[in-house]
C-alpha cells in the first residue's frame, strides 16, 4: 500500500469537494439544513393543546383551579362542557386532545386535605400530546395546591406532596424541562452527521459515469489505496460538521452539552468511518449516481431514521429488526450522542459502542475492497 | 525480428451473447506505430481495454511488455499508458494538478516530476495553461492534456482508443505530430482510429472485423490489396452516371465522394475506354476520367464490403 497514492486520491477528492459547488453544498451545508428542518418539523414541543374541562364541583376553588391549569400557553381551554358525553364527542372529532374532569367533591376534599380527585381523559391515538397534557396538569395542580393551601398545609403539618394531584411517577431523567428536543436532537445527529456517506457513494458512481474510473483502473493503484483515498477526505469534511452541528444545537436550540467535547469528536470520527464504509459499499456496487442515491436512501437513511432508535425504541421492535439495527452504525452512535450531550457520560460507559462502530467500519470497508474489482465489466 | 512487445494468442472476450473479440492473434513489435482500424462494433475498443488489463479475458492469452495479463495485470499497467475513448480528466483540477495526480498514481520519482511535467506541457503546447482547470480547456487541448497524463510515467507502450475523434483537423494534426515524435523516440503505440489518413501515418495497420483481425500489414501493402484498379470519374450528372457505370462489365464497385465517382475495375487500361464510350453513348458529359492511385479509404471500404458480402450468404455463420 502506497501512502503517496492514498494522499494523491485524497487531495484530488478534496479539490473536488471544495471546487464543485453542488458537492460542497451536499457535504458541508446539508447537515445544517437538515438539522434546522428536522428539528422544527419533528420535535414534539407541544403548545396550545386544546382541552375541555368538565367542572362537576362548580365551586370558587374549582373555577380558580381550571383557570390556572389553562393559564399558560401549554394547554388551551377549548370548551367548558356539561357532561361526559360532550367530552367524548369532542375527542372523537379530534377537537380536543385531552379532557379534565373536576369531581363534585373537589373543594371539600381539597380543604380537608384529603387529596385532589381529578380525572384526565386523553386521546390514545395521540399519546404524545395526551401524555404531555397529563404531565402538565400534574405540575400545575401541584403548584396550585402549594400556593392556595400553603397556610392549611402548614397548620396541619402535611407536606404538599401528600396531596399530589396526579401521581405521575414519570421519571424524566436528563430532561427535567420536559423538552423532547433535548432528547431528539442529539439522536438526530446520528443521521445528520452521517450524510457524507451519500457523497462518498456518489463520488465512485460519478467516476464511473464520467469515465475517469476507467482511467484510474488503468493505473497500478491498489483497491485499498483508492477506497481509503476516497474515504479520508469525507471523514475530514464530516468532522467539520461534528463541530458545527453541536454548536448549532447548543446555540440555536439551547440543547445542553454536558459531556466531553474531545470524546464526542473522537467517537464521531469512528462513526464517520463506519457510515462512510457503507457509502463505499454502495459506490462499489452501483454503476450510476441515480442508483447509488436510491440505494443510499434504502440502506443508510431510511434504516438510520427508523431502526436506530432515534424515534422508535429498539426494544419494541421485532427480534430480527433488533438484530439488523445492531449492524447500523447509527444505532450505536445515537447512544453515544445522547449519552454525551445530556447526561455527559464518558468513555467508561460508551466504549463498547465505539468498539462496535470501529468493527462495523472494518467489516464494511473489507467487504467493499473484496468486491471492488479493477475491471470494467 | 525482436520478440513482440504486445502478443495475443486466441484472445477472446465474450459479452453475454456477442464475441466482441474473437480469437485474436496479434503481434506488435517494439517501437511500432500500429493503427487499429475497422467499422464500429468491430471490437477495437474491447481489444484495447483487454490489453490495458481492464477486462477479464474469456479465452486465449495476452502478453504485454513481457507480463501475462491474466496473471500480472498490475505489473503490465505500470508500463502502459492508456487513453480511453471518452477520456475524461478531472475537470475541477488544473492542468498541472491533473499531471501531478497521475504522476503520484504511477509513482513517478518526486525529483523527476517537475521536470517531466514541464517537458510534457511544452511538448503538448500547454505550457501557457498550467493553472487552468481541465474543464475550461478546448476539446483538442483536453486530448493533449490527456495524452500528457498518460505519458507522465514514460510508458513503453501507449494504448490510445480513438484519441482524435471529435477533434478539429488542426488539433488532430498536432496530436499526430506528437505521436510521431513519440514513435521516433521508440515508444510502441497502438492506436485505434476511424480516420484513414491517420491509418496511413502508421507503420503497421490491422483491420478488425467482427472481433477478428482480418488484415494486418503496412499501409502501403493494404492499399495494394485492393483487387483491381481505380478509375476516378468527374461527371456532370453524377447520379445518372453512377447508375450507368455500376452496371458496366469489369466494374466491381462504385464509391461516391461528393460528385466524384471512384470505380473499382479489374483493369483500368482495359475498362477506361469502355467506360468513356458508354458515357458518350448515353450523352453524359464528364470533366475527366482517369486512373487514380488507391488510397487507404477505398482499400478500407472495399475490404469491408468484401467481408460483408462474404458474410451475407451464410447468415448462420455470423
Amino acid at each position: 500500500m502506497s501512502l503517496r497514492r492514498i494522499r494523491a486520491v485524497a487531495r484530488k477528492e478534496i479539490h473536488h469537494i471544495f471546487r464543485d459547488r453542488s458537492t460542497l453544498f451536499l457535504v458541508l451545508f446539508t447537515p445544517t439544513l437538515l438539522l434546522l428542518l428536522m428539528a422544527y418539523a419533528l420535535t414534539v414541543d407541544l403548545q396550545d393543546i386544546p382541552i375541555a374541562v368538565l367542572d362537576l364541583d362548580r365551586s370558587e376553588a374549582s373555577r380558580r383551579f381550571a383557570a390556572q391549569i389553562t393559564a399558560g400557553n401549554d394547554l388551551t381551554l377549548y370548551a367548558q362542557v356539561e357532561s361526559p358525553a360532550e367530552i367524548e364527542a369532542l375527542l372523537v372529532r379530534g377537537e380536543i386532545k385531552a379532557a379534565l374532569i373536576i369531581h363534585p367533591n373537589f373543594s371539600a376534599d381539597l380543604l380537608a386535605l384529603r387529596g385532589i380527585p381529578l380525572q384526565i381523559i386523553i386521546d390514545g391515538t395521540e399519546p404524545e400530546s395526551g401524555g404531555f397534557a397529563v404531565q402538565h396538569v400534574g405540575r400545575r395542580a401541584e403548584a396550585f395546591v402549594t400556593e392556595s393551601l400553603a397556610g392549611q398545609l402548614q397548620a396541619a403539618g402535611v407536606p404538599p406532596e401528600a396531596l399530589q394531584a396526579v401521581d405521575l411517577r414519570v421519571r424524566t431523567w436528563y430532561n427535567p424541562s420536559l423538552k423532547p428536543r433535548n432528547d431528539l436532537i442529539p439522536g438526530l445527529l446520528s443521521m445528520i452527521l452521517g450524510f457524507p456517506a451519500l457523497s462518498v457513494a456518489l463520488t465512485l458512481a460519478h467516476e464511473r459515469e464520467h469515465g475517469t474510473m476507467e482511467q484510474l483502473m488503468a493505473t497500478p493503484i491498489g483497491r485499498w489505496e483508492l477506497l481509503l483515498g476516497k474515504m479520508v477526505p469525507y471523514i475530514l469534511v464530516g468532522l467539520i460538521n461534528t463541530i458545527v452541528i453541536p454548536l448549532l444545537a447548543m446555540a440555536w436550540f439551547r440543547i445542553p452539552f454536558n459531556g466531553s467535547f474531545p470524546l464526542f469528536f473522537g467517537l464521531s470520527a469512528i462513526f464517520l468511518f463506519a457510515i462512510l464504509s457503507m457509502g463505499i459499499i454502495i459506490g462499489v456496487f452501483m454503476r450510476t449516481q441515480a442508483a447509488a442515491l436510491a440505494l443510499s436512501f434504502l440502506l443508510i437513511f431510511f434504516p438510520g431514521f427508523f431502526l436506530t432508535g432515534i424515534f422508535f425504541p429498539i426494544a419494541a421492535m421485532p427480534e430480527i429488526v433488533r438484530l439488523e439495527s445492531l449492524f447500523l452504525p447509527g444505532t450505536h452512535y445515537a447512544i453515544i450522542t445522547r449519552g454525551i450531550f445530556l447526561p455527559g457520560i464518558g468513555l467508561d460507559v460508551l466504549w463498547p459502542y465505539a468498539v462496535m462502530l470501529f468493527f462495523l467500519g472494518l467489516v464494511f470497508t473489507g467487504v467493499a475492497a473484496l468486491f471492488f474489482r479493477k475491471k470494467l465489466a | 525480428m525482436q520478440r513482440p512487445i504486445i502478443q495475443t494468442a486466441g484472445l477472446t472476450r465474450v459479452f453475454k451473447n456477442t464475441r466482441a473479440v474473437d480469437s485474436l492473434d496479434l503481434a506488435i513489435q517494439p517501437g511500432a506505430l500500429f493503427g487499429l482500424i475497422g467499422p464500429d462494433g468491430a471490437g477495437k475498443t474491447t481489444t484495447l481495454r483487454l490489453l490495458a488489463g481492464l477486462l477479464d479475458i474469456t479465452a486465449g492469452s495476452a502478453e504485454v511488455a513481457g507480463f501475462d495479463l491474466g496473471k500480472q495485470p498490475e505489473a503490465a499497467k505500470a508500463r502502459i499508458g492508456y487513453m480511453a475513448q471518452q477520456f475524461s480528466l478531472y475537470g475541477e483540477l488544473s492542468v498541472q494538478e491533473n499531471l501531478r495526480f497521475f504522476s503520484d498514481l504511477y509513482g513517478v520519482p518526486s525529483a523527476q516530476q517537475a521536470g517531466r511535467s514541464e517537458r510534457l506541457l511544452r511538448f503538448a503546447g500547454l505550457d501557457g495553461f498550467k493553472d487552468r482547470r481541465a474543464a475550461h480547456l478546448s476539446g483538442g487541448m483536453q486530448k493533449k492534456l490527456a495524452l500528457a497524463c498518460t505519458l507522465i510515467h514514460q510508458p513503453q507502450i501507449l494504448l490510445l482508443d480513438e484519441p482524435t475523434t471529435g477533434v478539429d483537423p488542426v488539433s488532430r494534426r498536432e496530436f499526430w505530430n506528437i505521436l510521431t515524435d513519440l514513435h521516433l523516440e521508440g515508444t510502441t503505440i497502438l492506436v485505434s482510429t476511424p480516420y484513414m489518413d491517420e491509418a496511413d501515418r502508421c507503420s503497421q495497420v490491422g483491420l478488425m472485423y467482427s472481433g477478428r483481425l482480418v488484415v494486418c500489414d503496412t499501409p502501403q501493402a493494404i492499399r495494394e490489396r485492393i483487387e483491381g484498379e481505380i478509375v476516378a470519374l468527374h461527371p456532370q450528372d453524377w447520379q445518372a452516371a453512377r447508375r450507368l457505370v455500376a452496371g458496366l462489365p469489369g466494374v466491381s464497385e462504385v464509391q461516391t465522394y461528393g460528385e466524384t465517382l471512384l470505380l473499382i475495375v479489374d483493369s483500368a487500361r482495359l475498362r477506361l475506354p469502355q467506360i468513356e464510350n458508354a458515357l458518350q453513348q448515353e450523352g453524359l458529359v464528364y470533366q475527366s476520367a482517369r486512373q487514380a492511385p488507391p488510397r487507404m479509404e477505398e482499400a478500407f471500404i472495399s475490404l469491408i464490403r468484401r467481408m460483408e458480402s462474404e458474410k451475407t450468404p451464410h447468415p448462420e455463420a455470423g
